[in-house]
């Protein structure tokens, strides 16, 4: 991680003496204190996430993965070409659950040109079968961030101008080969509201950072696996929204579901229609357009009829969580606690832990494993849950 | 794919205990369905599925119009010392009966009453702080999957008999619930006693459980056998009833009308 470049970089700051902050109990054990420091760790994040800015809900972005020699290197097992891709097919994956009605495209750096492997799109099947093929691809030659920021910014001209539009770069070499002046080509994409972020995965580059500031985006260099997952997991989470992004109302349907117990007659989908496997698709299952009855598999698409997005209530209902998050625990001693309600309020456990976490409207007390499920996975508290709040 | 048979299995029953349809039942003509037979029914139930399966496990929540309520397990504090004589009046009630049982359905029983009498509020309300219990259900699913030994693997779900009616104020913390239960891979079944509830279908739909709602009361314990006793894996050997048409509509945020075309907002996706 790269300092400012103004404050100046990390040797000439002062000196750091992080061996006080392990502190051995009784026993020699460094555990609790290596467990706090991987709480406290979890907290942060949490903590850090700016309330009441404008979010891009909608995202389109465009995942650009280094090709170039500099991935043939071994420091991520097997290489870093294939623990690069298996990380990708997670964060894909995980990408459409956060935000189901965004849209992805991948690219790839090679031989100093930028290739387009698939379109921006909402097809979870496509971005994944394209990206196990590109296991077998060989890496070689150059990487070249200009063309790659270029190609992607050509491709997100066309989204409309109320979803956020964001690069993702995953740069292993430490160098860029360009046709012209990188610069420029920054200033032109940030006239256009995308937001560059750049994962590095060998050492820092000015050239990254620059980029990253001028477009408000995020610049990381990876210390190993396990934080590279971590940064992935961050993009996940939708950004502050970058420039004057018009709000607008976008029209959208929501389909009924259609099942084999109706009444209906079969039909073909038109997912499928242009498919040779002729079984696949036919049937009287699915979900039917409101406007033009167009027959679909599953949701979210955009009916290829009338241009109208589909979208069934709870894909937005998952979104619910980044625009009304859930406010952190305070911590309280344990010993505070009146003895018979020394209880977590969610699973029953006894508190044996020095540390307990107290919500701040329903004043419920929880354990340290519920605390963070509560937050990382659930978004609700349990408490607030089953209070009832006067009608709003 | 052969069938697993040391998978274990965690039964969470949500119940709900509101006063009001309860009340209402009661003052029915035919009474078909009383609330201390649900409890009784409800018991047989339990016992049955902790008896598929050395290792299964039985929770079960109330969810009470102003509050949750553990009904089993119970919580016992490690320094809290039982006396003696209630010590040993517990080992003679068991007469015989499988220990666990008697435990059960003595336990769940005292809680009830406690639950009951301890409500002294008044107020009346016509529904159940229903996605509070089932977020307390995925805590504790959470807690027993940290707690499991050897990393064996277990399925679990969440029952919930309702009779009570939905509320809409409860819908986004109800779509946490959802979410969270698919992520955990937990199966939510609804069995409901009075009146169609749209986000339990939704539950049900997306968590690839089933949504019965019973043609008869007085057969309860019936379908609570035939139709949610079985788990997942036996599931599919069965024919169970399949879902109806669920309604996945949005409200609109400005009259509360279920929308087939409508226009989201790009910012906070209120439509």
């Amino acid at each position: 991680m790269i300092d400012e470049a103004e404050p100046g970089y990390r040797w000439e700051a002062e000196y750091e003496k992080t061996w006080e902050l392990l502190q051995e109990d009784e026993a020699g054990s460094l555990q609790a204190s290596v467990d706090e420091i991987v709480q406290k760790a979890k907290r942060k994040r949490l903590l850090d996430r700016p309330i009441n800015v404008k979010l891009g809900i909608m995202r389109h972005l465009c995942v650009v993965i280094d090709m170039s020699d500099a991935m043939n290197d071994k420091d991520l097992r097997p290489n870093r070409q294939l623990a690069t891709l298996k990380l990708l097919e997670k964060f894909v994956e995980e990408f459409f659950d956060q935000n189901p009605i965004s849209q992805l495209g991948l690219y790839i750096m090679k031989n100093k040109r930028c290739e387009m492997i698939t379109e921006l799109g909402g097809n979870i099947k496509r971005h994944t079968t394209s990206l196990a093929s590109l296991r077998t691809m060989q890496c070689q030659g150059e990487a070249s961030l200009q063309n790659a920021m270029e190609m992607a910014s050509q491709n997100l001209r066309h989204v409309p101008g109320h979803a956020s539009r964001e690069i993702l770069i995953i740069f292993g070499s430490l160098s860029t080969c360009d046709p012209g002046n990188i610069m420029e080509t920054a200033k032109a994409i940030k006239s256009q509201n995308v937001r560059c972020s750049i994962i590095g995965l060998a050492a820092g580059v000015y050239v990254c950072q620059k980029i990253c500031q001028e477009t408000q985006g995020k610049y990381n260099v990876i210390l190993d696996e396990s934080h590279f997952k971590d940064l992935l997991t961050e993009q996940t989470s939708p950004p502050p929204a970058v420039g004057v992004t018009e709000s607008s109302l976008i029209r959208m349907g929501f389909p009924q579901h259609e099942t084999t117990a109706g009444i209906g007659k079969s039909s073909m989908c038109m997912c499928h229609i242009d498919s040779k496997d002729s079984s696949q698709g036919f049937g009287k299952n699915g979900y039917f357009c409101p406007q033009c009855w167009s027959k679909y598999c599953e949701l979210p698409v955009e009916c290829v009829v009338c241009g109208l997005t589909l979208v069934s209530a709870p894909h937005l209902a998952r979104s619910y969580h980044h625009l009304f998050p859930l406010q952190p625990f305070a911590e309280i001693p344990t010993a505070d606690i009146y003895r018979p309600n020394r209880l977590c309020y969610s699973c029953q456990k006894h508190l044996s832990e020095v540390h307990a976490y107290k919500c701040g409207q329903c004043s419920h007390v929880f354990c340290i494993d519920c605390d963070v499920f509560i937050h990382e996975i659930h978004h609700c508290c349990p408490g607030c849950a089953s209070k009832r709040t006067p009608q709003l | 794919m052969a069938y697993r048979s040391d998978e274990s299995s965690l039964l969470i029953v949500v119940l709900d205990t509101n006063p009001v349809w309860w009340g209402q039942q009661l003052s029915k003509p035919n009474r078909d369905l009383t609330f201390t037979n649900c409890i009784e029914e409800l018991l047989v139930f339990c016992n049955s599925h902790l008896m598929m399966d050395q290792r299964n496990k039985l929770c079960v929540i109330a969810a009470h119009p102003s509050k949750n309520k553990f009904l089993f397990p119970k919580s016992e504090l490690a320094d809290e010392t039982a006396s003696d004589d209630s010590e040993i009046m517990r080992q003679t009630k068991s007469d015989g009966q499988y220990e666990l049982f008697a435990k059960v359905s003595e336990t769940i029983r005292e809680e009830v009453k406690d639950l009951i009498f301890s409500d002294t509020s008044g107020e009346l309300h016509a529904d159940c702080m229903l996605s509070g219990a089932m977020s307390m259900a995925l805590c504790y699913i959470n807690r027993v999957e940290k707690e499991q030994l050897n990393k064996e693997s277990f399925s679990s779900r969440i029952l919930v008999i309702k009779g009570s009616e939905d509320h809409q104020s409860q819908y986004m913390n109800f779509m946490m619930v959802i979410f969270t239960a698919q992520k955990q891979n937990t199966i939510i079944d609804a069995c409901i006693l009075d009146q169609e509830s749209s986000l339990l279908q939704q539950a049900c739909d997306i968590t690839n459980g089933i949504y019965l709602k019973i043609p008869q009361l007085s057969g309860l314990l019936q379908y609570l056998l035939c139709v949610f006793l079985p788990d997942a894996k036996i599931r599919k050997k069965m024919t169970l009833p399949t879902n109806v048409k669920i309604d996945y509509r949005a409200a609109c945020f400005c009259h509360r009308n279920l929308v087939d075309i409508g226009y989201v907002c790009s910012v906070c996706l209120s439509s």
